[in-house]
């Protein structure tokens, strides 16, 4: 039995009815007084240069109360294209007018004049030298000979010893590798342990492989939108859908150059993010400009279609893999050589191309990862950025040397996987982390032990980790007069983490949770609050929250112990009243009765605050079984089993824990199977549901959802973020699920029908 | 643009207009009934958020135009609650945690409750298909399933 009575247990969310009865306000919903329609003008061309943009007919058209090019950003920061595009759909001016279909008309007759460039969309033509140039200096060396020339420049900084011998016979090897100049690329990121070269060298089974991995998009169900108002006194109120308020009101205040506090950012309900809402993106600046101009309120809203062109999706890669492994089963050394396809500016999550460790013991890595320029939209997060991709590549290897050693697959994992006390990069060692107990527990809740296939049926294994985030957040409690709790604070929910906030401090004051109500803040009001995503809203608002209700606990205390004249050390607070310990007759006070009493004391009324920004977290694991069934005639792939189990440190809703288990799993499923955002020299070509398939609830089985609570050292009560984990490894259980199947295995992402009939012909099937 | 006069029955409400030919049945509800609960997730028919039920069919307003809808009776989100008492699927979807975002949720409540209107007696199987038009980015679709076969099952029972 559980010692807590309101965490850890499954209670209604504290948005539920506005939810299912449509009152909740989204970012579209918001619809001040006057209000005029926002509509962005976007290249028609995925390269070009600008020769010219003509707004006269557009602006004739009755309706139209305002027109904006990059001419109208006073402080000059970039909001539109001016002289060249690189990405079809990339902002070059904005409308605004009366009706939105007058707005999309007046965007419409804007002319503008193109001279067409050519255009690169696939990472490895881009690093070519042939490859078009997006940007100006954008050219590196490759792994080898990025180590040659660091080689060659220590020994030219000694100059009192003649190395000019050496430096010759370096600078002959550097052309050994012609081809590592590296073309348009906009970042890069290496890391190295140990010694691959001797890893490799000492093992029986080397595996090497190239993954490629798609760009998808994060399909929040709500398009991007932002309400701007800016009044007669230059205060500007920014209504807008997102997962960070104070982000978008420092990325205003810095993109236009004004003070923060003329700015007001209201977060309104949100319709999804997964790591899209992040920062100021697209319609935000506009509106402000907009609203600016005519001194009405604007709403610029993206279409669909514009999500897809002009969206900040996840980044597509390709990786290079090598594995290996002595034949009982030891993992000796990883390498990797990656190109994350970055679109026309830098933010690729290069950096998480090191997940190809794992949590396995691999004494020898290396790791080398580009961020690389093409006619793209930039890119953003997207639920545990980076490392979907780099675990699809590191979990499917892991599945072909197991094959080849003989060894089963999950064993192998077992036997490889970090424990306690382990020695990580960094200097830390490793923590007490469920990695084992989670992937022992999917494999028992599947049935792996004795699983059986039919023909053309297999069964896949993979996990993956993630480490949630922490940040800074301010948490406000207070209690009313009737025994309520109020709690105030200025993060944005997503998908029951208020609700999770109101257990926790329904939990502290012993009240029933329905007695909580929590109220969000705009940025004038709230305290500051870090962004809602990496994991961070219950490990960071949870630790807050635990704090504010201490100190309202606190305060509950001093008060009963004047009101009751009784020392504090034989006061406790239980069901929402203070008592005294062992009392005959009993004697306490209600937590109402303290709260009116407040009101006329010296120390006021009972407020908590409550005040965090960072704790060491530990890493989470996700671990997940498909099984299969690949029609070998159509290609088609047909989900009989999946079963998905995390390491959570401890479920605060374990309803809502199990809902971000199936959503994540399923994201995971379908970057696996069916999506991918394709591209041609216009562009992106698929921007619209048709041609985009994401899941529906005709394309899955159930999901089984495994909840392992292996208590994080610094979380609240243990927990730890629940929200990106669970997107990991499913790319790699799809794959090795459908290698399990019908023996071939797919390297190239997403696992469509026709690349399945593609792979078994060219397997002599 | 010439307007034209239309008069839409919304959950129960009559509403005379004069409206652009080219405004869909989604733009009236929420531009100018007020009705914002619908949301507009493609704008295409493909994700199902604007689901509304006219005639006792569910449809996807953003592939109707407002004039089509003349003198026809529609229920939207705000509809379904009667009486401040929360209708079965309404209830479901919360206790089985059918939603998390919330915005597909609209759309899902609608299209479940006209399903379920029709006939509440489908397999899970039945009511996947039958749901097949309507996206959620969220839930992976376990929990709306079980919210959908409650409430299938709380109607059939009380029928």
């Amino acid at each position: 039995m559980s010692e807590h009575t309101v965490v850890g247990q499954t209670v209604a969310r504290v948005d539920a009815v506005e939810k299912v009865t449509g009152a909740a306000q989204y970012g579209a919903d918001v619809h001040p007084p006057g209000m005029l329609y926002g509509k962005i003008v976007r290249s028609k061309h995925a390269h070009a240069n600008i020769l010219g943009i003509d707004t006269t007919e557009a602006e004739k058209l009755p309706g139209v109360k305002a027109i904006i090019t990059q001419d109208d950003v006073p402080s000059g920061r970039r909001v539109f294209a001016t002289d060249k595009v690189l990405y079809l759909g990339e902002p070059l001016a904005a409308v605004a007018a009366t009706d939105p279909d007058v707005a999309e008309e007046a965007a419409e007759l804007i002319k503008i004049d193109y001279e067409v460039l050519p255009v690169v969309q696939d990472v490895m033509e881009a690093i070519q030298p042939s490859a078009p140039r997006l940007h100006g200096d954008d050219t590196k060396d490759g792994p080898n000979r990025r180590e040659i020339a660091t080689q060659i420049r220590r020994l030219s900084r000694d100059k009192e010893n003649d190395h000019s011998n050496e430096i010759s016979k370096l600078e002959s090897e550097l052309d050994n590798y012609p081809d590592e100049v590296y073309y348009n690329i906009s970042a890069e990121s290496h890391s190295e342990a140990g010694d691959v070269e001797k890893g490799f060298a000492e093992s029986d089974v080397v595996v090497e492989d190239t993954y490629v991995i798609p760009r998808v998009h994060q399909t929040y169900m709500e398009p991007h939108v932002s309400v701007a108002s800016a009044d007669s006194s230059g205060k500007i109120t920014v209504w807008a859908s997102t997962q960070g308020p104070f982000a978008i009101r420092s990325g205003i205040a810095g993109t236009l150059g004004i003070p923060l506090t003329q700015i007001n950012v209201i977060g309104t309900t949100m319709g999804g993010g997964f790591g899209g809402r992040f920062g100021v993106i697209i319609t935000h600046v506009p509106a402000v400009l907009l609203s600016q101009k005519t001194g009405r309120p604007v709403r610029v809203q993206m279409t669909r279609e514009e999500e897809f062109t002009d969206g900040r999706p996840a980044p597509g890669c390709v990786i290079k893999l090598k594995t290996g492994a002595t034949k009982d089963g030891h993992i000796l050394a990883r390498q990797a050589l990656a190109f994350w396809d970055s679109g026309s500016v830098s933010g690729a999550s290069i950096g998480s191309t090191i997940r190809v460790r794992g949590v396995y013991k691999i004494p020898n890595l290396k790791v080398d990862a580009y961020g690389v320029h093409t006619n793209k939209s930039g890119t953003a997060a997207y639920r545990a950025p980076g490392a979907p991709q780099a675990i699809f590549a590191g979990e499917s290897q892991l599945d072909e040397i197991a094959e080849r050693i003989g060894m089963d697959p999950v064993e192998f994992r077992l036997m490889n996987m970090r424990e306690e006390g382990d020695p990580v990069p960094a200097g830390a060692s490793e923590p007490k982390v469920g990695y084992k107990e989670t992937l022992q527990a999917v494999a028992d809740a599947a049935g792996w032990w004795d699983r059986e296939a039919g023909e053309n049926q297999g069964w896949g294994v993979a996990v993956g980790d993630w480490t949630n985030g922490c940040g800074p957040g301010g948490v406000y409690v207070s209690v009313h007069e009737d025994g309520s709790v109020r709690i105030f604070h200025g993060s944005m929910d997503i998908t029951g983490t208020d609700t999770a906030i109101s257990q926790i401090i329904a939990e502290i004051l012993t009240v029933p949770y329905e007695s909580v109500t929590i109220r969000r803040g705009d940025t004038d009001s709230a305290p500051y609050s870090t962004g809602s995503g990496g994991s961070v809203v219950t490990f960071t608002m949870g630790n807050t929250a635990k704090l504010a209700a201490e100190d309202a606990h606190q305060r509950v205390l001093e008060l009963a112990s004047e009101r009751l004249n009784m020392n504090v050390d034989n006061l406790e607070l239980r069901d929402g009243a203070v008592h005294v310990v062992s009392a005959d007759p009993p004697k306490s006070i209600s937590l109402g009765e303290l709260a009116a009493y407040s009101l006329s004391t010296t120390g006021g009324p009972i407020v908590g605050k409550g005040s965090f920004a960072r704790q060491p977290s530990t890493p989470a694991l996700a671990a997940q079984i498909a099984k299969v069934e690949v029609d070998p005639g159509t290609g088609r792939t047909r989900v009989l089993k999946l079963v998905a189990s995390q390491d959570v440190g401890f479920a605060i809703n374990p309803m809502a824990v199990e809902g971000q288990i199936e959503g994540g799993t399923v994201q995971g499923y379908a970057w696996a199977m069916m999506e991918e955002m394709q591209y041609g020299d216009d562009g992106n070509i698929n921007p619209g549901f048709v041609d985009y398939r994401v899941p529906t609830s005709a394309d899955l089985p159930t999901v089984e959802s495994v909840i392992v609570e292996v208590p994080a050292p610094n979380g609240p009560y243990g927990a730890k973020g629940v929200g990106e984990p669970p997107i990991t490894p499913t790319l790699a259980t799809m794959a090795n699920a459908v290698k399990d199947a019908i023996g071939v295995r797919i390297t190239e992402l997403p696992i469509k029908p026709e690349r399945v009939v593609d792979a078994l012909k060219s397997n002599g099937h | 643009m010439a307007k034209h006069h239309v008069n839409l029955k919304v959950n129960g409400d009559e509403h005379d207009l004069l409206i652009e030919p080219r405004k869909t049945l989604l733009a009236v509800l929420r531009d100018t009934v007020g009705l914002t609960g619908t949301k507009e997730g493609c704008s295409t028919g493909d994700c199902g958020a604007c689901t509304v039920i006219v005639d006792g069919k569910a449809v996807t307003s953003c592939m109707v135009l407002a004039v089509t809808a003349s003198g026809k009776e529609i229920t939207t989100i705000e509809g379904l609650a009667s009486d401040g008492e929360l209708h079965p699927v309404q209830q479901a979807f919360i206790n089985t945690g059918g939603y998390q975002c919330g915005f597909c949720t609209p759309g899902f409540i609608m299209a479940s409750k006209a399903l379920i209107d029709e006939n509440p007696d489908r397999s899970e199987e039945e009511f996947r298909h039958a749901l097949g038009g309507n996206i959620c980015r969220c839930t992976g679709y376990t929990k709306i399933l079980e919210a959908v076969l409650k409430a299938a099952e709380e109607v059939s029972a009380t029928a």
